[in-house]
């Protein structure tokens, strides 16, 4: 039963002229999906969105995230957080829990030059895979553009 | 049971505490109750990342934070857990196991069958570039999204079986039925 628990979270933002920019999903166990999305770039306020995907929903994130083999890898040689940006994600899974924090990545050659690019790549594609998703459900649920696409 | 193979990483004592402390903290946010389970499994699972030692995004306030939703808390009746949800359009499908060299022609001929597809999203794998296994499909008629599901669920496409489902539920589940969950709506 717990061992089934899954539960996903992302977050990736800054802080500067326009506020706190920054947007956030998560998956609850029970399917909820919220998602925020901020700027305050001219007078923009945050988006909130929340709705409920069906099981076979949560089963294709599994799957998505079970392939990337993200829960083998380890943020400690990942570059930290700083003035440009934080990225987090944070999973539970088959009784696995990770949270793992980085700044943000603006190219493959960021990755290449880290110190862990293997994990990293794996981080940067799987993120990737994972916005791609949540853009299109909230698009087709609510028909939202989202920023930071 | 198995899930009590999992321990706390022996690094140090401040992780488990810490752990405890942000289930009860995270439940209390969510106005939720918290099922006993989940937060047994949330002390002991296997946590790793320096996410868990990040207090600063705790700031947001949280708790008290209202989401939009389509969701009209309930004229007519409790929803079935589990019904399909409209979207703000249409009614809106899941597609998995899709085959990776599948062409949107491919899926829109297949759906179409069954009604007017409004949208497609078949999104890429973004590393590999192939399909990534799944597919969004909008129709704007319930009766329609509900044939292709019966017809298409299971069925064949490029010799590969596809699952076809809701995209979208009513809330159900867990939340309704323990009677708690006054944070919700």
């Amino acid at each position: 039963m717990a061992e089934n628990m899954f539960y996903l979270r992302y977050y990736v933002g800054h802080r500067g002229k326009f506020g706190h920019e920054f947007l956030e999903f998560e998956f609850r166990p029970d399917g909820e999906l919220r998602y925020r999305n901020n700027s305050n770039y001219k007078n923009d306020t945050e988006i909130r969105k929340r709705a409920f995907v069906g099981p076979a929903v949560l089963e294709e994130l599994k799957r998505i995230i079970e392939d990337s083999e993200i829960m083998k890898e380890d943020d400690a040689n990942w570059p930290p957080a700083d003035r440009v940006g934080k990225q987090e994600l944070e999973i539970k899974l088959g009784g696995d829990h990770i949270c793992f924090n980085t700044t943000k990545l603006g190219s493959v050659l960021q990755v290449q030059q880290s110190k862990d690019p293997d994990g990293l790549r794996i981080f940067y594609y799987l993120v990737q895979d994972l916005k791609c998703l949540v853009f299109s459900l909230i698009s087709a649920h609510f028909k939202i553009q989202p920023i930071q696409k | 049971m198995a899930d009590l193979d999992f321990t706390v990483a022996p690094e140090d004592e401040e992780v488990e505490d810490l752990a405890e402390g942000e289930a009860m903290e995270e439940a209390e946010r969510s106005g939720k109750q918290l099922d006993p389970s989940d937060l047994r499994n949330t002390v002991l699972a296997k946590r790793k990342g320096r996410g868990f030692r990040d207090t600063s995004r705790d700031e947001e306030p949280g708790g008290n934070v209202r989401y939009d939703s389509l969701e009209d808390g309930g004229g007519g009746g409790a929803p079935a857990a589990g019904a399909p949800a409209k979207s703000i359009e249409g009614w809106v499908l899941f597609v998995t196991g899709l085959h990776e060299e599948a062409q949107e022609e491919d899926v829109v001929e297949a759906f179409s069958e069954y009604g007017d597809v409004k949208n497609v999203y078949l999104n890429l794998d973004r590393q590999t570039g192939y399909v990534k296994g799944y597919a969004l499909i909008e129709y704007a008629v319930e009766k329609e999204a509900r044939e292709a599901v019966k017809a298409l669920d299971k069925s064949k496409l490029l010799d590969q079986e596809i699952r076809v489902t809701w995209a979208f539920v009513k809330q159900g589940g867990r939340g309704r039925r323990g009677g708690g969950g006054g944070g919700r709506q």
